[in-house]
């Protein structure tokens, strides 16, 4: 991609096209910060798969904000980023027993915290819920998955699931949505 | 009661929005009339909230590995390192605000304790030299006589004219005093005489003489007096005692008289150092115990001859009185202007009668010559 057709957007209108979900906008704001996050993995011992993980688990932080309404940017959205990645590759590399390593940095450094604070407790549920899921096993997930993240209607689902009537999938729904509960409830206490 | 699945499945509609109206209606009265069924609707909001979470996560990840696959790496690498370049171009600051990003918080511990160090140590010098300041203070050994007039008054009972005028005026200030020559010039010191409107001398017998001051030397604290034409002085054929201008040796065994009270005290001691407060090269310092009131009183050595003239004392330190040298004695009497001393010159001795005495009638014959100053001053 060069210079010429990359799009000149502004942080703002890139913002917007992530919360509506905008591919272009996302493969655009994707391009334009990751050079930046890449040079600070790279530079601090990282790999450059290190730098994909950590610049997307960056964005999920970014999106998972936007998408619910509170993100609360004070400063630039490039210094958010670079700040968000450099904190999580942080803990990546306390994680990896490299207690008290400083980072060497290039970019202005933002207060991001509360956010990623959000982001752990997020991330504890998302853990938890992909845990169950995997738990609860075929058919169950696909058909929850299919009611509450596709939002197929009960009639869509009694016929991709083959049930003589939409009756026969409420139970089998209800079933399993019972046994979901138990499995997820189990653990997660919080709210 | 209604049955579980029927609720569950009007919760997953409430949720939609699918709720017709008066479903919505009993599903709300419901829902406020039995808590248990209140917290089931919550656990399932909270159930499908997490799943969409989920849902919408995986997909949004999904759509990032869509996009970091189709991503052109070697132009990211290169704008990468296009960072980096722009950043070595800039290296000096960006060096040091790196370094300073990374040990800002140990800069500020450790200027935090050199400051506090510094401000410390500067505060302890200060209140300890403050304080040794005081305690070293030089005390000039004059004693100050309005304190015991009345015990003085006292003394006093021979009433002859110039007791009576004592007793009237009695002296502010008083030390010693010696004579220099046999004609009537006696040494004390300058801080003894200063501000003085008039100066007595007394002897050991009482008698008391009007005396002037010919010189006073503030550099040497050294002054001279001379009686004033006072036919009842009688005056010596020669001094017991000569005067000795060269350096005494350390450990020389001295001796003083003065007259820190009414009555004339014999003081003994060893030359300690030779030199005097605070390194003062004009004076010795002696091991002996002065009071006020011996200040100007001579310090002779074990021959009787007289070495220095007792000045003050360390009040800090036990036995540390200080003595000018004879020599600044000397150099003090040259300074006199001739017409001050009316052509008579100060005949002063270096022969001594004493040498071959012992102690007790070496005393005898010298404290005839020490004298008791008492200096009048108006009140201020």
């Amino acid at each position: 991609m060069t210079e010429s057709n990359r799009l000149h957007v502004s942080d703002d209108q890139l913002l917007a096209g992530l919360a509506n979900g905008s591919d272009e906008m996302l493969e655009e704001l994707y391009r334009r910060y990751f050079p930046m996050v890449l040079h600070l993995i790279q530079n601090n011992s990282g790999t450059e798969d290190d730098a994909k993980d950590i610049y997307q688990e960056t964005l999920i932080v970014l999106y998972e904000k936007v998408t619910s309404d509170s993100l609360e940017l004070h400063c630039q959205l490039k210094t958010y980023l670079y700040s968000v990645s450099r904190r999580l590759w942080l803990k990546q590399l306390s994680k990896r027993s490299r207690n008290g390593y400083s980072l060497i940095d290039t970019e202005d450094l933002a207060d991001v915290d509360a956010d990623l604070i959000d982001h752990e407790a997020r991330d504890r549920q998302f853990d938890l819920m992909a845990d169950s899921l995997d738990r609860l096993g075929e058919p169950c997930r696909t058909l929850l998955e299919d009611f509450y993240i596709r939002h197929l209607s009960m009639q869509d689902i009694t016929e991709k699931f083959g049930y003589t009537n939409a009756d026969n999938a409420k139970t089998q729904k209800y079933k399993c949505l019972m046994r979901l509960k138990r499995l997820f409830f189990s653990v997660f206490k919080e709210e | 009661m209604i049955d579980h699945q029927k609720f569950t499945d009007w919760i997953d509609k409430w949720l939609r929005n699918e709720l017709t109206e008066t479903e919505r209606l009993e599903f709300e009265t419901l829902r406020r009339s039995d808590p248990v069924l209140a917290q089931r609707a919550l656990e399932q909001q909270q159930l499908a909230k997490a799943l969409k979470n989920y849902g919408q996560r995986t997909d949004f990840r999904s759509r990032l590995n869509r996009i970091h696959a189709r991503l052109d790496m070697d132009a990211v690498r290169d704008e990468a390192s296009q960072v980096s370049k722009v950043r070595k171009l800039h290296r000096n600051g960006g060096t040091i605000r790196q370094l300073w990003q990374t040990y800002r918080p140990i800069l500020a511990v450790a200027a935090s304790v050199a400051l506090i160090t510094t401000f410390g140590t500067l505060m302890l010098v200060r209140q300890y030299q403050s304080s040794h300041k005081q305690q070293e203070q030089y005390s000039m050994m004059r004693r100050d006589l309005q304190a015991i007039r009345r015990s003085q008054n006292a003394i006093l009972q021979d009433l002859n004219a110039r007791e009576r005028a004592l007793q009237i005026n009695p002296g502010q200030v008083a030390g010693s005093g010696f004579l220099l020559s046999p004609d009537g010039y006696l040494v004390t010191n300058t801080h003894i005489i200063q501000d003085a409107d008039s100066v007595y001398i007394q002897s050991t017998h009482g008698d008391i003489y009007k005396a002037k001051v010919v010189y006073a030397d503030r550099k040497y604290d050294l002054a001279i007096l001379q009686v004033h034409e006072d036919s009842a002085f009688r005056v010596k054929t020669v001094l017991p005692y000569g005067f000795e201008a060269g350096p005494t040796d350390l450990g020389e065994r001295v001796f003083t008289l003065g007259f820190p009270r009414e009555e004339i005290v014999y003081g003994e001691g060893y030359l300690s150092s030779k030199t005097g407060y605070r390194g003062d090269s004009t004076a010795y310092q002696v091991a002996i115990s002065v009071n006020p009131g011996n200040s100007g009183g001579p310090l002779l050595d074990e021959k009787g001859n007289v070495i220095g003239i007792i000045s003050g004392k360390q009040t800090s330190t036990e036995g540390a009185t200080f003595a000018i040298k004879t020599d600044y004695l000397f150099r003090a009497i040259s300074a006199i202007p001739t017409d001050s001393l009316k052509n008579n010159s100060i005949r002063m001795s270096r022969k001594n009668g004493l040498a071959k005495l012992a102690r007790k009638d070496q005393i005898k014959k010298i404290q005839e010559s020490v004298y008791m100053v008492k200096v009048f001053k108006h009140e201020k």
